[in-house]
């Protein structure tokens, strides 16, 4: 059979595949034109992106802490006595343990408990360096500020936040407090479907004298992206 | 490490679904071990256009436990009654979930409560058309025409939830 062409059957196999009920030969015939059909590949990935949220309906449980510790030996992720192994280890697992650390941040940023950021930035400096991540959860009104990289600001000055709107003047959102991160209320001027971007200005203490706008240079901004 | 605070992060739930899947303490932790390795083999080449960063763990812990399921077969004891309180209604604790998951939950309720408890018992258990069918002591052909239906409508339900 060939499924080329009928796309109300691709995606009704692809649904079948991704819920399980698809069985048996006609299973296998289904991987087997998913090896050398990317588009199938991807109704796959649309049906999984659909049904696999499923999964989080199930109340969530510990398991034994015995279990980290299989997966620490079997991924050779503990450093063992010989530094030979030690060695071996670490370079295997760089890129592995790289992108671990992205999918924590991803995973935190877009759920798991507490609130579920909706908006989010990051603000780089003019050599396109990171230096802060701000997030915003536009349901629980809450804006949040960290600090990522970025100079030191000097004791006499503050950060301050601004919404860019396509027009008219910048918006406060507010003055970063001495160790540069903060969660503020966020203002609904903050997530206006005008504003594309956020930036950060260097002000006297306390923030800028002028309610319209900085007074001190931009030194980061960013798009205003949502995430979800 | 990162990979510990990935563990933490998601091992709780991604262990409740396994135990939901495989029903013995046991097994649902060999699932996760072997979810966990491949995760660790498999995160470089992870993209997040395609989805979620938990969705896509979901995925390759509910094959493994699938894999289990397929080698153990039919150990695992189904209830019928558990079903009903299982499938029949919806999760209580929306507050904890992605807003992909209160999505999906949003457009399973449409469904009627017959047809969500199909998609629940073939999703969740790896059952056939004919197998589902027998649980719910009904005909094959109306289990299909549901379970085809059911997707239907969740497919265009979420399209609608996505657009802005």
């Amino acid at each position: 059979m060939n499924i080329r062409g009928n796309e109300a059957l691709r995606d009704k196999l692809a649904a079948e595949y991704v819920l399980g009920t698809l069985r048996g030969g006609a299973r296998r015939r289904f991987e087997g034109w998913m090896y050398s059909d990317a588009a199938l590949r991807m109704l796959v990935k649309d049906w999984e992106r659909r049904l696999l949220p499923m999964h989080e309906f199930v109340r969530a449980q510990e398991p034994s802490a015995q279990l980290w510790r299989n997966i620490e030996m079997r991924l050779h992720l503990k450093p063992e006595r010989s530094s030979w192994h030690f060695w071996r280890g670490f370079g295997l697992g760089t890129a592995s343990a790289a992108a671990a650390a992205a999918l924590v941040l991803a995973i935190s940023m877009q759920q798991l408990r507490g609130p579920s950021y909706d908006l989010v930035a990051t603000l780089t400096d003019q050599q396109a360096q990171p230096a802060l991540l701000v997030k915003a959860d536009t349901r629980k009104r809450l804006l949040q500020v960290h600090i990522v990289g970025g100079a030191p600001v000097p004791v006499d000055r503050s950060l301050q936040l601004w919404a860019i709107p396509k027009k008219g003047a910048p918006r406060s959102l507010g003055v970063l407090g001495a160790e540069g991160r903060g969660t503020f209320a966020l203002a609904s001027s903050a997530v206006g479907d005008d504003v594309v971007v956020l930036a950060i200005s260097l002000e006297p203490r306390g923030g800028s004298p002028d309610p319209d706008g900085p007074t001190g240079p931009v030194l980061y901004k960013g798009p205003w992206v949502r995430a979800m | 490490m990162a990979f510990r605070a990935l563990y933490d992060a998601a091992a709780p739930k991604l262990f409740g679904f396994a135990l939901r899947i495989l029903r013995k303490r046991e097994l649902a932790e060999e699932a996760l071990q072997e979810g966990f390795v491949s995760i660790w083999h498999a995160a470089p080449h992870y993209e997040a256009g395609l989805a979620a960063p938990l969705t896509w763990m979901a995925a390759i812990v509910r094959n493994k436990a699938l894999d289990i399921l397929r080698r153990t077969d039919d150990t695992v004891e189904l209830d019928h009654d558990a079903f009903r309180d299982e499938y029949a209604s919806t999760p209580a604790e929306a507050s904890e979930m992605s807003s992909d998951a209160r999505a999906l939950a949003a457009c399973l309720a449409r469904l009627e409560g017959l047809h969500r408890m199909a998609i629940g018992l073939a999703f969740f258990h790896d059952l056939s058309h004919t197998e589902v069918a027998q649980r719910m002591s009904l005909p094959v052909g109306t289990v299909k025409t549901w379970i085809r239906r059911g997707m239907e409508r969740l497919k265009s339900c979420l399209s609608h939830a996505e657009a802005p």
